[in-house]
Order: C-alpha cells, then structure tokens, then sequence
C-alpha cells in the first residue's frame, strides 16, 4: 500500500507546486472563504515583520497566531511554501496510517461481535469484509490531498493546515492507543484554536475502549483513566501555555488568540455564521449572542458522547464537522479535514438520504462563494444578504450532510442487532425513522 | 411814543437773537442730521451684495423648497441684486416638471397667485449639480479652473452675503438630493474659510428646514447673523397645499418672510430687528430662532436692504475734494540691496546614493535562549517517553 500512496502524494505534491507557480496563488490568498483573519498568511507575515522593527505582533489587531507560529515561521519563513506541502503530506499520512489501524479495530470487534451472536441472521450483506476495507486508508488519503479544498487552503498558505496537521497526529496517537502522546497533540490542537477541546470526549471514549474500560458513572477504573487523561491533557496545555510566556515574555498571545477568538471582534466575511450576524447586531446585545453562538459549539458534546459511547470514531468524526461548521471562523480548510473522513463510512451509502441534493447543494455553494462576492464586492449589484445566503445554504447542506450521516450510521447498526427487514406487530413491514 | 421806540428796538433785538438762536439751533440739529447722515454713509462696510439661494431637495412633493427659493430669489432681484451675483441652486425642476399642471409656472401662494418663476429666472446650479461639493466650493472659491463665471461666488471682504437654504433637515445636519448630507460643522468650517480668505463683511444666514436651529449652532467666525426656521426638535411646516396643484405649495417661514420682504423697497430703512419678528409661533407653529452673537453690529441698525437689496451708497456733493498725496510716505521701503548671485540648490533632502546601495535589514528578533532550551527539552522529553528511555542506546 506503499506506493499507491506515493503515488498520490506526489500527484498531490506536484498539483501544489504548480499552483504555487502559477498566477492563481494571490488569487486564492485572497479569498475569504480560504483565509480567515485567524489563520490568513498575509498576518503571519506582518506579524513577523513587526517583530523584526522591535513591536510586538499582538499589540494590533492583525495578528492573531500563537506564539510557537511565531517560533516555526521565523526560522522557516522562506520555505513556506516547502512548509506547507509537507505539512499537508503529513497529515495525509497520519491519516492513512490511523485509518489502517483503526480498520483492523473495526473489524476485530465485527469479529468479536459476530461470534457472541449479536448480530441478527439476515445482515450478512451489511457486515464490512476486509476486502472493502482494504483501500479505505488509500481513500482517505487520496481525499485528505486532492480535494480542492486542501489545496486552496494549502496554495493560500493558511495555517489551518498546521491545525489539520496537529489534529491527524492526535487522531492517529489516539488510535494507536497512547494517551500521552494524544494528550499531547490535542493540548497543541487546542492551544493553537481552542475549538479541538471538545475533541477530549470523543479521545477518551476510544482509549476507555481500547482499554476496556467500561463506561459506567460509578465505576472507579472509568474515573480514574479519565482524571489520569485529564490531568494529561490539562498540564501539557499548561505547559504549552507557560512556554509560549518566555518567547516574548508576555501574556499578550492569550487576549489576541483566546479573546479574540471567542468575542469575534473582526466581522470580516467568511463561511461562517458569525460575521453576518453580529454585523447587524445592537451593541448591547453582543454579548449575549456571542456566548449563545459559542455554546452552540460545545453544546453538542454531551448529548453525543451519550448516543455515540460505542462508536467514538464516529463521534470524532461528528465533533470535527460540527467544529467546522459552528466555529468563529471557519475555512474550507477545516471542512476539507473532516470530510477527508467521509470514505471511511462509505459502507453507510446505502442509506444515505439526501446524499445527491447535498453534494449538489456544497458543489454549487462552492461555486456561488466567489460569484457572489464579486458581485456584492466589485460589481455593487448585490449585498450582504446575498453571500450570507450562500454561506447560510452551504452550512445547512455541511449540518444535512453531517445529519445524513449520523441517521445512516444509527440505521445501520440498528438493522445490525435487529436484523434488515423489520416487521410491525402485524406483519407489515417497517420503517426506521430518526424521532 | 419816545419810550415804545426803544422798547421795539430791544424787542427787535430780542426777536432777532432769538431768530439767530433758532437758527443755530436749526443749524445745529441740520448740522447733527447730516452728522448722523454721514455717519449712516459709513454704517455698514459693505459696497456689495452677493446672494446663493440653495434648494436642496428633489421630487415633486418638494415642490415648496424650490417656491421657497425661487421667492427669495425673486426678492432679493426685486431689490436690486443682479443676477451675476446671485448663485441660485435649484435642485430639481419644478417649472417643467411633468406632474405640473401649470408648466413653466411655480406658485408660491394658493389660489396661484404669485408665480415665481418668470422669464427671467436663472438658475446657475441645476438639478444634480446641487452637491454638498459643489455648494462648499461655491462658498470657499476653491473652484476647478473650467467653471464659468455665473457658477461663481466671486465676494470680496466688502461683500456683503446672503445664503438662504432650505430643504430637508435634521438636528445638525441638511439632507442633499436625498442622497448625501451637509452637517453644521462642514457649514461652520466653509463659512470660517470664508473668513480667512476675506470673502465676506457680513453673512446672513437663512435657513428654512426642520429643526434649523442646529444649523447655526456651530459657528464660530465673526459678522455671523443667522436664522432659521424652527428650532432644535422641532418641525418646519408648510403652508396651504394647492388642490390645483395638488402640492404644498411653500412652507411657512419663508411665505411670511416673502409677504414681509413684499413691503419691502430699496429705500426702506426696516431693520433685521423686524425680520425677528417675522412669523411668530402662533402663524408658524414652530419658533423660529436667530443668532446675532457672532454679529458686530447692533441688529437695530442692520438695514434689511444690507443683506436682501443691493443699495448703491451714493452721495451727491459739488464740492470739490482735493486729494493730497504724501510724498515722502512713497519712497521706496526698500533699498537696493544686493541680490544673492549663487543660485539656491534643492536641499539634499533624500540621500538617493545612501539608499540605492543599502544592504537588507538583518533580523534582529531572536526567539529568547530560553524559550527555544525549553521547547526542545519538552519535545525530546516527550519523545523519550514515547519510545522509551531504552532507544537512547541507538544514539549513543
């Protein structure tokens, strides 16, 4: 499987420098759906130069990076762009290495499940076969580096590919199953965005897994692994945090980054569904409606970690497209993440509702974005309204997408443990709908 | 008969010093009214009139903004201003307005009465030439070369000026074409600019809008009067709409100050004291308001023909005046004195020859010692931990 992967890491590779070369990369730069003022270039850059004429970087408002960013592009800024084609190489590999892994756990617990006979007699076709199995990681990978997303985002040279980056690592330590070193790298993650915090549950449920810990309140082994975690993953960002203090010995880093991504101060437009809103917003109201939106993106952890305690890959999964969806500022670099995920479910097609509308809806949204912005930005004939339609549209067809997912995949494994076709009382056959 | 010839000699006397004394009384109080004619030759400083009447707003159900100009205009020519120095801005055309049932006529009085618009109307800034742009470089003279003569404000520091607007207001602020608006700190500004550049003696400011009040709260330059329609919170109204017409046709304010300036003629002497009083609240509905503070002279003895009337001061004598030059004040201030020969060089302002072979900045941040010990100790500690302590010996 070597080198089918080198094979598309080199096509992934040589479409970037290409790119690179060409005259859309100041094109794509400037693109707001692909950089965000937390993770544009063109800050990171300015950023730097500050520092260089003796002013910190966070005493304006441009630069909102944190300080080990500072420390990687110092010594590296001229090979940015060598930069990040390895970083996004490196996240497809983590990724296609924790997808190899986390197949053989999926198919040792079919097995598993199998022989304790709990699964119905009539599902043999819903049962995943390693043969299917076998190219899934290829998949990933392939959709992790060619998806245009990623490559927008890593020919805009947006940092987000660092966080892509940081969060593959953390998956694949997690499902290797060393929670230190997933401690570690979820520490880095949310250091770097904050939002990957809410990643923490979904982490703790697979190592209690793989540990066989079961996940009961009043167990001890249960509270104990996750305190041990805990205290892991809260002293490596504690850490982290401190060490940042002694590049410019100050704590300036924590207002530009933290503050500034939860108070959302800059309503330049992107994706997301914060700009428009606060745009129109009376000022007294502000921060009421900042913590609603915030909460809205930490909100769904519980309900799910208590739907999804035996499937906590798919709750990652989930999580991932809910932080991209819901985050202060998003780009299509986040969405390119969780939707490099997407081959590893495709055993769910079957019943998938909506998937053609959807995949229609994201395509023409994708294409509306800069259609919409030259006419509102350039051409004056529109607004606002009219991009925020788009971005309000391709956020429903990202939740629908992510909905249609969780409804196939709790479809599926009732069927599993049920069996295909499900009878009323009567005799007639039933239908599985999500109350 | 011997003593009444004595006696009527003395009353003689009497009769005659008292005629005498009559005489120098007469001769004294001619004396003092010439006195105080002389005196009311040099009243006001000015020797000439200059008038911008501005309407601001467009579309036919502001009719009465333009009636309001337009009568305003057709009394200040009435009194003598010609129409070279008056600038008049109308924002749009109601004369040829396709909703007029009357064209080429606008009415400012009901029943159509009056028409204001004539033969000779001219109208130097028309239709979507009324900005706030082109309005303060009428007033400031900062003018592209290519503006003709008539679109000029070509005042001197003896003119004196008046500047009626009316339109839509609000509080601080004069709304333009409905699209754009003047605020009374511009207004102030462009009138102290005025100032500085010595465009005008005296300003009268006439301003009929909603709450103009706040128009002329701002200003600050001298020989400032103003005066608006209502004050600050307030509405201007209009007056009678014309069912003919089917608009209103002129607001309130400037109907009673049209039927005032009416009784006015060039040799009236009804000074601003009775402008004041023009319109009072029960007629008006609003209080309209004025500011003399900024103004030299007393409001009692401003003459309304200062401002609306271009009166020529004309003083006929036969006497013969002899004008005396003094000779010794014109020798030349300046003696000859030698220029300097060496020609003045452009200071070496830019050393270009410095820049051209200056050699890049280095970088002079450094992450600090300690930072970059404690990343790479933390980064080999976790590696460490991963792998084991065990691997070391592959390294060693």
């Amino acid at each position: 499987m070597a080198a089918p992967l080198v094979l598309v890491v080199l096509a992934a590779v040589t479409v970037r420098a290409a790119l690179y070369r060409s005259s859309l990369a100041v094109f794509i730069a400037e693109r707001v759906e692909v950089a965000s003022p937390l993770n544009a270039w063109k800050r990171v850059v300015e950023g730097l130069a500050l520092l260089d004429l003796g002013v910190s970087p966070y005493s304006g408002a441009i630069f909102h990076e944190t300080p080990l960013i500072i420390y990687l592009f110092h010594f590296l800024i001229e090979y940015a762009e060598l930069v990040f084609m390895i970083t996004d190489v490196l996240t497809a590999v983590a990724l296609y290495l924790a997808i190899q892994d986390f197949n053989k756990v999926v198919f040792k617990k079919q097995k598993l499940l199998i022989e304790l006979d709990k699964y119905a007699p009539d599902v043999a076709e819903l049962i995943q076969t390693p043969m299917e199995m076998h190219y899934i990681p290829l998949k990933v990978a392939l959709f992790y580096l060619l998806n245009p997303y990623t490559v927008m985002s890593c020919v805009a040279k947006s940092t987000c590919a660092i966080n892509n980056s940081v969060i593959a690592f953390f998956i694949l330590a997690t499902i290797k199953g060393s929670a230190f070193l997933s401690a570690v790298f979820l520490a880095l993650a949310t250091y770097q965005s904050l939002y990957p915090l809410t990643l923490f549950a979904p982490a703790l449920l697979y190592l209690l897994q793989r540990q066989f810990i079961p996940i009961k309140l009043k167990s001890k082994g249960f509270w104990l692994y996750t305190m041990q975690y805990a205290s892991l993953y809260l002293c490596s960002l504690v850490v982290i945090i401190c060490l940042s203090f002694f590049l410019l010995n100050s704590w300036d880093f924590i207002p530009s980054v933290y503050g500034f991504i939860l108070s959302v101060p800059d309503l330049t437009p992107n994706i997301g569904l914060f700009w428009y809103f606060f745009a129109e917003m009376f000022e007294h109201f502000s921060l009421f409606f900042v913590c609603v939106f915030q909460i809205n993106v930490f909100f769904y952890t519980i309900p799910l970690a208590i739907k999804l305690k035996e499937h906590p890959m798919f709750f990652m999964f989930v999580q991932l497209a809910i932080i991209s969806i819901f985050k202060s500022y998003p780009t299509v670099g986040d969405i390119a993440l969780y939707m490099a995920f997407l081959p590893v479910w495709s055993h769910l097609y079957r019943f998938l509702r909506n998937i053609f509308i959807l995949s229609c809806v994201l395509i023409f949204c994708s294409f509306l974005f800069p259609v919409l912005w030259h006419l509102w930005i350039y051409a004056g004939s529109a607004n606002s309204n009219f991009y925020y339609a788009i971005t309000l549209t391709f956020n429903i067809g990202q939740i629908l997408l992510i909905s249609d997912y969780f409804y196939a995949f709790l479809r599926r494994e009732y069927y599993l443990t049920h069996g295909l076709h499900l009878t009323r009382q009567d005799g007639t056959e039933a239908m599985l709908v999500l109350k | 008969m011997a003593a009444a010839v004595p006696g009527g000699a003395r009353g003689r006397a009497a009769a005659a010093l008292l005629l005498l004394l009559l005489l120098g009384c007469c001769g004294a109080a001619a004396a003092g009214g010439l006195q105080d004619q002389a005196e009311q030759f040099f009243r006001s400083g000015h020797t000439n009139n200059w008038a911008v009447l501005v309407c601001t707003s467009r579309f036919w159900f502001n009719y009465r903004h333009v009636a309001n100009t337009l009568s305003v205009y057709r009394s200040v020519k009435r009194l003598g201003i010609p129409d070279s120095h008056i600038v008049l801005m109308l924002a749009d055309d109601m004369a040829c307005n396709p909703r007029n049932p009357k064209p080429a006529t606008v009415f400012s009085h009901k029943n159509m009465e009056l028409n204001v618009y004539g033969d000779d109307v001219e109208v130097d800034y028309r239709s979507y030439e009324v900005t706030v742009e082109n309005f303060l470089r009428v007033l400031t003279g900062r003018i592209p070369p290519s503006t003709p003569r008539s679109k000029r404000l070509l005042s001197d520091d003896r003119s004196n000026i008046l500047i009626y607007m009316t339109g839509h207001g609000g509080n601080g602020f004069l709304k333009f074409q409905d699209s754009e608006e003047i605020t009374n700190v511009e207004l102030a500004d462009a009138f102290e600019q005025m100032w500085q550049k010595r465009r005008y003696n005296e300003l009268l400011f006439i301003i009929d809008t909603c709450q103009g009040a706040s128009m002329y709260e701002r200003f600050y330059s001298p020989n400032i009067m103003a005066l608006a329609s209502s004050q600050v919170g307030e509405d201007s109204l209009s007056h009678q709409p014309d069912l003919g017409i089917g608009v209103h046709l002129m607001d309130r304010y400037t109907f009673y100050v049209l039927e005032f300036l009416e009784e006015i003629h060039p040799a009236s002497q009804t000074n601003m004291n009775d402008l004041f009083q023009v319109c009072p609240k029960s007629l008006c509905v609003s209080t309209p308001g004025h500011r003399t503070d900024l103004f030299q002279r007393d409001p009692q003895n401003v003459l309304i023909t200062d401002f609306f009337g271009s009166v020529r001061k004309v003083e006929i004598t036969t006497e013969a005046l002899s004008l005396d030059r003094d000779v010794a004040g014109f020798e030349s201030k300046f003696p000859e004195e030698e220029l300097a020969t060496e020609p003045l060089k452009y200071a070496e302002q830019l050393p270009v020859a410095q820049i051209i072979h200056q050699k890049p900045k280095q970088k002079d941040w450094h992450p600090p010692g300690g930072f970059i010990l404690g990343l790479w100790a933390l980064i080999i500690m976790v590696f460490f931990k991963t792998y084991g302590i065990k691997h070391m010996k592959h390294v060693f």
